[in-house]
C-alpha cells in the first residue's frame, strides 16, 4: 500500500524533480567554475576574502533549496486540493495519519535525496582546491539553506492542505516569518548557535499539514 | 435485516442557516436507496457526513456499524465513493491509475475495470484529465467495480453526462448491483436516471426527510388530480399536497384516493368538478411533493 501511495506522488512529482536536478546541477557547476576562475583570477586576493569571512562564496545555491521545497509542496497538494480530490486520497483503505505522513515522507525523501547529491557534488568540487576545514566551515554556513528548504516544504504542505483560501493567507504570514529565519544575512558561521533552535522549527513544521488535514476532514468552510 | 448506514439526529448549518435538524433514517443491506432534494437541500452536504468529510453540528451517522469520523481502513475499503463530477486523480493515466488502487485491495478485479474501458475509445496510457467527463465517468465505474465495494456512495452521478454515457452508467450500475446484491446510496439531480435504478427515496426538503418511502410504493399510490374549481384557495394538509390553479383549472397531488381527494376538497364548500387522475413518474411526484419553486 504504501509503494502505491509513494507512486501516486512520484506520478505527480516526476517532472519537477528532473527539472530541478537540472537546475541544481547546473547551480553547483556554476558555483564550482566560478569559485575555480575567482581563485585563479587573483589568488592573492580570493585567500585574503577566505581568511576574512571563513566561507567561499557558495551563495548561488542560498534560495534554491527554498524554491525546491515551495514549489515541490505546490505539485504534490494542489492535484489533491484541485476537486477536493484529498477525500479519494484519505478514503483509501489505510490509517489517514499514516498517508498524511508517507506524502510529506516522500516530498522529505525527494529534497534529502536532491540537497545530498548537490551539497555532497558541491562539497567534493570544492575539496579539490580547499582544505577540509574551509569546505566544512562552508558547509555549516549553508547549512540553515538547506534546513530552510525542508521547512519551507512543510510549510508550503500545510498551506495547500488548509480547505479555506481566507486561512491560507493567515497561514502565509507566519510561515513566512518563519522561513525568514533560516534567510536572515549574517556572517558566516553566525548561525552556529541557532541551529538547534532551526531544527525543532524544521522539526515542527512537519505536524502543521494535520492541522489543516483535520480542518479538512470536518468540512470548515 | 442488517443495517449497513444510520444516521441518528443529524443536524447540520451553515453559518446561520439550518440545512437538517434531527435527521433520521437507515438504509439496509441489498437496497438501493436515492437522495433526492432540490438543488440546496443538502444531498452533498449529506454524503460528505456519510464519507466523514464534514463534522455535523449534531448526530451521528455509522457505516458498518462504525462512525463516520473515525472509519476504520476494513470499513473503508468496503466502501465505494464516487465523487460529484465523477473526479479522480487525472493526473494518472488508465492503466496507472488501475495500478495504484489494486494494491489496496485485496480482492481487487483488475478484469471488471478493464471490460468496462475496452469500450472506451481511448489508449492505455492516456491521461485522465484529457478524457471527457463521460469517458470519466467510466473510469470511475469501472475502478469501482474493480474495488467490488459492499456499499457504493455515488454523489450525482449524471452530472456533466449527455443522454449517452448517463444511458450507459445507469445501464452498467443496474446490472452490477442486482448481479452482486451491493447496497447504494447514490444522488442524482436527474431523477429519470434515479428511477431505473432505486428500491428506496428519500425526498429532502429544506430543513428536514418530506418522504422516505419504497419508490415503488411512491409511483404506484402518489397521483396528480386535476379538476375545476371556483373556489379561491384550497388548504394545503397531508392528504392535498401543492395545490395550485394552472390557468383554468386546478392541480393538486396525493397519496389519496379520488374519492378521498374530493371529500377533502369539497369539505369547506367549494364545488368540484372534472376530477382525473395521472399516474405520474418519479420526477413527476418529487416535483408534486415538493412543488415548482
Amino acid at each position: 500500500m504504501y509503494t502505491s501511495l509513494f507512486y501516486k506522488e512520484w506520478i505527480k512529482a516526476r517532472k519537477l524533480l528532473l527539472l530541478l536536478l537540472v537546475v541544481f546541477a547546473a547551480a553547483v557547476a556554476y558555483t564550482l567554475l566560478t569559485t575555480i576562475k575567482q581563485f585563479h583570477a587573483n589568488p592573492v586576493a580570493f585567500w585574503e576574502f577566505i581568511v576574512e569571512n571563513n566561507s567561499i562564496r557558495t551563495g548561488y545555491m542560498r534560495y534554491l533549496p527554498l524554491g525546491a521545497g515551495i514549489l515541490l509542496a505546490i505539485v504534490q497538494l494542489t492535484p489533491e486540493m484541485h476537486n477536493r480530490r484529498l477525500k479519494l486520497t484519505l478514503h483509501l483503505p489505510l490509517d489517514e495519519s499514516k498517508i498524511l505522513c508517507s506524502m510529506s515522507g516522500f516530498g522529505l525523501a525527494l529534497l534529502s535525496g536532491l540537497f545530498i547529491l548537490s551539497g555532497t557534488a558541491l562539497l567534493l568540487g570544492l575539496r579539490i582546491y580547499f582544505c577540509p576545514e574551509i569546505v566544512y566551515s562552508d558547509f555549516i554556513a549553508s547549512l540553515p539553506w538547506w534546513m530552510g528548504g525542508f521547512t519551507a516544504y512543510l510549510l508550503t504542505v500545510w498551506i495547500c492542505l488548509e480547505p479555506v483560501w481566507k486561512q491560507r493567507i493567515f497561514n502565509a504570514i507566519p510561515a513566512l516569518c518563519c522561513i525568514s529565519l533560516f534567510y536572515t544575512k549574517a556572517l558566516p558561521g553566525a548561525y552556529v548557535p541557532l541551529l538547534p533552535w532551526l531544527t525543532v522549527l524544521m522539526t515542527a513544521g512537519f505536524f502543521f499539514p494535520f492541522y489543516s488535514a483535520i480542518r479538512f476532514k470536518h468540512g470548515v468552510q | 435485516m442488517d443495517t449497513i448506514i444510520q444516521c441518528e439526529n443529524i443536524t447540520h448549518y451553515y453559518g446561520q442557516k439550518m440545512i437538517y435538524e434531527h435527521l433520521n433514517f437507515e438504509v439496509a443491506r441489498g437496497k438501493i436507496l436515492g437522495l433526492l432534494g432540490k438543488n440546496g437541500t443538502g444531498k452533498t452536504t449529506i454524503i460528505n457526513i456519510l464519507t466523514g468529510y464534514l463534522k455535523p453540528r449534531a448526530g451521528i451517522c455509522r457505516i458498518f456499524g462504525e462512525a463516520m469520523e473515525r472509519l476504520s481502513p476494513a470499513a473503508k475499503s468496503r466502501i465505494g465513493l464516487l465523487l460529484e463530477g465523477h473526479v479522480q486523480h487525472a493526473y494518472f493515466n488508465i492503466e496507472q491509475i488501475e495500478k495504484f488502487y489494486s494494491r489496496f485491495f485485496p480482492q481487487w478485479k483488475r478484469e471488471a475495470y478493464y471490460e468496462l474501458l475496452k469500450k472506451l475509445q481511448v489508449t492505455p496510457v492516456q491521461k485522465i484529465s484529457t478524457m471527457s467527463c463521460g469517458q470519466r465517468s467510466q473510469v470511475a465505474l469501472g475502478l469501482l467495480f474493480a474495488q467490488d465495494p459492499d456499499l457504493l456512495i455515488l454523489d450525482d452521478f449524471s452530472m456533466g453526462l449527455d443522454p449517452g454515457y448517463r444511458r450507459l452508467f445507469v445501464e452498467y450500475l443496474k446490472e452490477y448491483i442486482t448481479a452482486e446484491n451491493k447496497t447504494v446510496f447514490l444522488t442524482s439531480h436527474i431523477i429519470q436516471d434515479m428511477e431505473l435504478l432505486i428500491d428506496d427515496c428519500i425526498i429532502l426538503d429544506f430543513g428536514r426527510i418530506l418522504l422516505h418511502e419504497p419508490t415503488s410504493y411512491i409511483l404506484e399510490r402518489f397521483r396528480r388530480f386535476r379538476f375545476d374549481s371556483d373556489a379561491p384557495a384550497f388548504p394545503a394538509n397531508d392528504i392535498l399536497r401543492n395545490t395550485e390553479r394552472i390557468g383554468t383549472h386546478w392541480e393538486t397531488y396525493s397519496f389519496a384516493s379520488a374519492a378521498e381527494v374530493e371529500r377533502e376538497l369539497v369539505k369547506n364548500g367549494a364545488t368540484v368538478s372534472r376530477l382525473s387522475e395521472d399516474k405520474l413518474s418519479l420526477e413527476d411526484a418529487f416535483i408534486g411533493l415538493t412543488g415548482k419553486y
